[in-house]
């Protein structure tokens, strides 16, 4: 369903459904009748309030109700994978940037075969590639590099060499698509890795310096680019390489 | 009655705003109403510093930079302002001990500079996704020595007048856009209730004006966005 309906701060949301509009009969609070608010909606009182800027979004099987819209600045939410910067090492873990107001806290066993006797060593300014393990607005956010339910690292870890940048979150959002265009005209052209957190940080690297500033230049340039705007441009910038 | 700019005493001066143009803010905008035309950052929800830090919500910080010279005490006065009106509509329980910070930089002075800097900071906050109970929208009136009030005045008018006053007004009220009251008042000069009542008057349809060009130009952004990742 593609919404287009922009709601701005303070405007309230009609909720009911288009079902529940033409009744007349009261309607019996149920399951059914529960509505779930994501991000960007609180209640008000009796209304339903937007509280941020954006297009309005909603799913009419499950009566889910959230706000899309673009931002800056992280704000950690559970199991978002996230690109950070070791800031300080301290006895029990590291203090990693996020982005968000405060610093994440990366256990030293957070990573996979990590023992008491056999754990990784980080530097500072070391990138990392994580997961929210916790993250409430009265705590500092956790993250954490392997899935502790498995044990695995599935990719999370140190991300050595490469470079990386920060763009919106929106844009790395739709960087973490695997269809993203962006990405997959640049896969067609040259190989590169890549990691996307989307606390708007993007990283990657390629076998040489040129190709990784030709890969981090296309994907800044793909922020206001459509798909069929953004093979054209990944093709100019591969062919001036 | 004829104004130096040929304005109706209720019109607007052409109103002008753009999102997101400081690329290292968080969020931002510009605003110009004719001459006047102010900038705007918002930076946060990021770390508070430990002594100003609030464990149960966000500290609002409001700087506010004139375009010639360092701050003064009218600057001062400003930033206070523009910080109790906000203060209260963000939402910051939902970020607690962090800071949010608001830059405003005065490009240009020509009257009405303080319903600017709110209108300012009411679109840099919505670009940086802060959390709003309601937009806040503010206007200015002049009376003016011949018992006229015009809207929006010019500095020129100002000089001239007997007594200005802004209002600032929320959003979001089912009936109008007025219904919870003003949200800042402020009123200077020599002034009788009845002329303080028609400035109300006036000032409330002009923000309601303003709030419909706002939504139009946000609008404009958030669809633009919107597009692109659905694409």
């Amino acid at each position: 369903m593609a919404s287009t309906k922009v709601v701005l701060p303070g405007d309230i949301i009609d909720t009911r459904r288009e079902e529940d509009t033409t009744q007349q009969e009261p309607i019996v609070e149920d399951e059914a009748t529960v509505i779930r608010l994501g991000p960007g909606l609180i209640q008000a009182s009796e209304a339903v309030t937007a509280v941020t800027a954006g297009v309005l979004h909603s799913n009419s099987d499950t009566n889910r109700w959230w706000v899309a819209g673009n931002k800056r600045r992280y704000v950690a939410a559970v199991g978002e994978p996230v690109v950070g910067v070791v800031v300080a090492r301290h006895g029990e873990g590291y203090r990693v940037d996020i982005g968000s107001a405060h610093d994440a806290l990366l256990p030293l066993l957070a990573f996979e075969g990590a023992t008491k006797r056999n754990k990784p060593n980080l530097a500072v300014g070391t990138v990392v590639y994580g997961r929210v393990v916790v993250a409430n607005s009265v705590m500092d956010p956790e993250i954490e590099c392997y899935n502790s339910n498995t044990g695995k690292s599935e990719g999370y870890g140190e991300l050595s060499e490469g470079f990386m940048f920060k763009c919106s979150l929106g844009l790395a959002r739709r960087l973490i698509d695997t269809k993203a265009p962006v990405l997959a005209a640049l896969g067609s052209g040259v190989p590169f890795e890549v990691a996307v957190g989307v606390n708007g940080r993007v990283w990657v690297n390629a076998e040489n310096v040129e190709t990784t500033i030709l890969v981090a230049n296309a994907i800044r340039n793909s922020e206001y680019l459509d798909a069929k705007q953004c093979r054209q441009m990944v093709k100019e910038l591969l062919e001036k390489q | 009655m004829s104004r130096p700019d040929r304005r109706e005493a209720s019109q607007l001066r052409a109103l002008n705003c753009s999102l997101g143009q400081l690329n290292r803010a968080d969020g931002s905008a510009q605003f110009s109403a004719g001459n006047t035309s102010v900038v705007s950052g918002v930076y946060g929800p990021v770390e508070a510093k430990v002594y100003e830090e609030k464990l149960d919500r966000a500290v609002v910080e409001v700087k506010f930079r004139p375009d010639i010279g360092a701050p003064t005490t009218k600057d001062k006065w400003m930033e206070s302002a523009v910080r109790s009106t906000f203060e209260r509509e963000i939402l910051t329980h939902l970020h607690p001990r962090t800071l949010v910070q608001i830059v405003i930089q005065l490009r240009e002075g020509d009257g009405s500079v303080d319903s600017a800097a709110i209108n300012v900071t009411s679109l840099a906050l919505v670009d940086a996704g802060i959390p709003l109970k309601c937009m806040i929208t503010a206007a200015t009136c002049a009376v003016l020595s011949d018992d006229t009030t015009v809207v929006d005045p010019t500095q020129e008018e100002i000089d001239a007048a007997r007594s200005t006053h802004t209002f600032a007004f929320a959003s979001g009220s089912p009936t109008e856009s007025n219904a919870r009251g003003p949200l800042y008042v402020d009123s200077r000069g020599e002034f009788t209730m009845d002329e303080y009542n028609h400035c109300y008057d006036l000032c409330a349809l002009a923000a309601e004006r303003v709030l419909a060009f706002m939504r139009t130009a946000i609008e404009g952004k958030v669809t633009k966005e919107a597009k692109i990742s659905a694409a």
